[in-house]
Parts: C-alpha cells; sequence; structure tokens
C-alpha cells in the first residue's frame, strides 16, 4: 500500500493488521512518536492523518492506504512548528517532553481548525493528550501565545 | 500473511461479510486496544455509502461508518445525541470513532447506544441477502450479544426526528475527557396540551445492557406536571426496585444511587 509520510510518498507491505505507531517506530524509525498505552486514551502516539489528529496506536495499517500522515519529524520543519517551538519554550511548557510530539502536533489540530481559540476550546483541543509534569496551565498558554505571535499563518 | 480486505461499495463489503472469515472494522478504536495483528479485517473506511448522514421525513440516517466529529458538525444530527457524542473520549477518537462501532462492539457503556434506547432509534442491518430493520432494545440481546448474523453489517442508525427538544443527558465518569461511563443517563420528556405525552428514562454502563422500562413510564404518560409530581415517589421507588446493577469498577450500591440521583434531577429540571 502507497502512502504519503510527512510529505514523501512511501510504500508498505507489511502486515496491514499492524498498528500505525508500530510501523512508525519500528519500521520507518520515526521514534517522536511515542508509545505511551496503546489503548487511545494518553495522546503521546498523536500523528495526523488526513488533517486530522489521531492516535496512531488506535490505526491499523489497512486503512492508511492512499492518507497523508505527518508527525512530528516532518512538522517539525514548517514554520508553524517554528512559532508553537518559540512559545512552549517561552513559558517552559516542556518538562519530561515525553508528551511534546503529541501535544505540539494536537496545538497545530487547534490552531489549523481556529487559528484563534478562547482558553476552553485550547483545552478541549488537548484533551486526549496525558501530561504528568506540566499541570497542563503552560501548556494552555504557549498555544494561546502561539496563536498570537503566529498571527496569519494559521 | 495476514489478509484484509478494503471494499469501496457495501455490496462488495456485504460479499466478503458472508463469505470470508472477517472482523468488521469501522473506526478502530474499541479494536485496535486489543490490536491482535493476526485478525483478518474488513476495512469498511473506503465505503462511501455507510458515511453518510441524510434525513427523511421521519428520521435522521447516521450512517455506521460516519465519525463522531462528522456527526458533531452536521446540522441535521438532534442535540441530545450530539451532547452524548461531544463528551466520548477526546478530539482524536472522535475523528476515527463511530456510532456503528460503539453499538457493534455491544457494551452496555456505549454512550451512543444509550442514546438509542432513550430515543426509540432503530438500526438498518444488511446482509447479501437483503436488509432489515431492528429497534434498538431488540438488537441487544445481552452482555455483548446482539441480534446480528454472522453476515450482517450495521450500515444505518435511524434517529427519530420529532420530539425530542427537551431532553437530559448525564455522563458520570472519572474525569471530563477519556473516560469510560461509570454511570449515564438520558431522558425525554415531552409535553403536549399541558400532559406529558412521551418520556423516556434510559440508564447506561449499569447492567448488560441499557435499561428501560417502558411499563413504568407509563404511570407519567397522560399526566400533567402536578399528576406527576404527586407520582414522583412512587415512580422513583418502581426504579429503586426495578434497576438491580452489576458490578464493574465501581461498586452496586454507588451505581444505584447514581441512577436515582440522576432521575431525580431529570424530573426536577421538569418540575416534577
Amino acid at each position: 500500500m502507497i502512502f504519503i509520510l510527512n510529505g514523501k510518498e512511501t510504500s508498505y507491505t507489511g502486515n496491514p493488521s499492524a498498528r500505525l505507531l508500530d510501523v512508525l517506530r519500528d519500521e520507518f524509525r520515526l521514534t517522536g512518536v511515542k508509545c505511551g498505552c496503546k489503548e487511545g486514551e494518553c495522546g503521546a502516539c498523536s500523528v495526523i492523518m488526513n488533517g486530522l489528529l489521531v492516535n496512531s496506536c488506535m490505526v491499523a495499517m489497512g486503512t492508511v492506504s492512499g492518507c497523508t500522515i505527518t508527525t512530528i519529524e516532518g512538522y517539525r520543519e514548517t514554520s508553524r512548528y517554528k512559532v508553537l517551538d518559540k512559545a512552549f519554550s517561552s513559558v517552559s511548557a516542556v518538562q519530561c517532553g515525553f508528551c511534546i510530539p503529541g501535544m505540539v502536533l494536537a496545538a497545530e489540530c487547534i490552531l489549523a481548525k481556529n487559528p484563534h481559540p478562547t482558553e476552553d476550546e485550547i483545552r478541549i483541543g488537548i484533551s486526549g493528550n496525558l501530561c504528568r509534569c506540566t499541570g497542563y496551565n503552560a501548556i494552555v498558554n504557549a498555544i494561546a501565545i502561539a496563536a498570537k505571535e503566529g498571527n496569519g499563518i494559521w | 500473511m495476514v489478509e484484509y480486505y478494503q471494499p469501496t461499495t457495501l455490496k462488495e463489503a456485504l460479499e466478503i461479510r458472508v463469505s470470508k472469515n472477517v472482523v468488521p472494522y469501522a473506526g478502530g478504536t474499541d479494536l485496535m486496544i486489543e490490536g491482535n495483528e493476526n485478525t483478518t479485517y474488513l476495512f469498511l473506511n473506503k465505503v462511501c455509502e455507510l458515511c453518510r448522514i441524510y434525513e427523511d421525513s421521519g428520521y435522521v440516517h447516521i450512517g455506521a461508518t460516519a465519525t463522531y466529529e462528522k456527526i458533531l458538525s452536521s446540522d441535521i444530527v438532534p442535540q441530545i445525541l450530539k451532547e452524548s457524542v461531544s463528551q466520548i473520549a477526546a478530539p482524536a477518537i472522535r475523528n476515527l470513532g463511530t456510532m456503528g462501532g460503539n453499538i457493534g462492539n455491544g457494551s452496555a457503556k456505549a454512550d451512543t447506544a444509550l442514546v438509542c434506547f432513550a430515543v426509540d432509534a432503530k438500526l438498518v442491518l444488511a446482509s447479501v441477502n437483503g436488509t432489515r430493520i431492528v429497534n434498538i432494545d431488540e438488537f441487544y440481546l445481552g452482555r455483548k450479544k446482539l441480534d446480528l448474523a454472522e453476515n450482517e453489517l450495521i450500515t444505518e442508525i435511524l434517529i427519530p426526528k420529532d420530539n425530542l427538544s427537551n431532553y437530559c443527558y448525564s455522563k458520570v465518569g472519572a474525569r471530563n475527557a477519556l473516560a469510560i461511563s461509570r454511570v449515564s443517563f438520558a431522558g425525554v420528556l415531552i409535553l403536549k396540551d399541558g400532559n406529558i405525552s412521551n418520556i423516556s428514562c434510559a440508564f447506561g454502563a449499569v447492567a448488560d445492557t441499557v435499561l428501560r422500562y417502558k411499563d413504568v413510564e407509563k404511570m407519567l404518560i397522560g399526566k400533567t406536571i402536578e399528576e406527576a409530581s404527586a407520582l414522583k415517589q412512587d415512580f422513583l421507588s418502581e426504579y429503586a426496585t426495578r434497576i438491580v446493577p452489576i458490578k464493574g469498577r465501581v461498586s452496586i450500591e454507588y451505581r444505584k444511587a447514581v441512577c436515582l440521583n440522576l432521575l431525580t434531577d431529570f424530573l426536577t429540571k421538569n418540575d416534577i
């Protein structure tokens, strides 16, 4: 099967019932996609599939055929990432960092849908991404700062 | 090598369903928890006929593989269902998960199944031999037991369009997002000319299937709010007798108390 992975046409001939998470990490070595729970509860494995945030542990490879997948490794090449990177750094929104690849992609999906979200909308947007370090407030602030500083690019 | 099937039409999907040993895969968000790599899936994500949301004079038709996100963004889906769907899991799950999968998984904790019971929804089931329509309460036969033949697929959920405006939906979970219901309640109460013309009280995540007692509801049908208020204690006592929760993540006593509290809240909100 053929799909677009981080902008490049990619083929996969392995097990169609395998998890996208495992294939991204083990076959394509995209280890920015973190494995937390394998049951859709933590958001650490979040990727963007056809423009929507999904948990890659919840996706069987068979459904990926023809899709566009973006992981943090692809997203970090964008100008939007740079705005989020700076905003997260500015308020120390990253501590251990395990949730951050998924959190940043969740932030991208929030801002792509709504460039000027309210605090509530940000909190709903990251509600599937667990962070055990920050208590979330710094992350929510970072996304709000990115929305302001990145005005016009989303 | 594990095989897979990814049809693009319903006809093709039904032919595979009857002739191969496959597990139908809609959004995958329940199936992939187990994530058995030896399972042969029948992926339904490319069957456009199954993901439509449309209406006729009596019902909103929700395609079995329409995602929660699509249900939430639809202008024609009744609010009671949207309220339930908006509280399921979190955005990433709502981008994949489907109502067909939620119901087909057979759990009494399925949040959309609860709404289906409360609104008397029907399911359209299809096989190569044709289609049939079943009432939701007849579809659930017991814990994880469904009136769904080995050759059938759920194709649509039919939600009645009328008499759903005054509703109550409550989900009690451990937290707001990503929570499995510990107890959930959906109720509808409609007044016509000052009399209760329609009332439903459904309880999810309590027993092997969603609980609803139409014979008890009849106590209040045709009554005014004042008359219903006079019957309130009898009505609640009947539920206190009938509801026998099973033990799960929370105790039987807790589940029962919450059921009765949610029912009381629903009645109180309606001045009963």
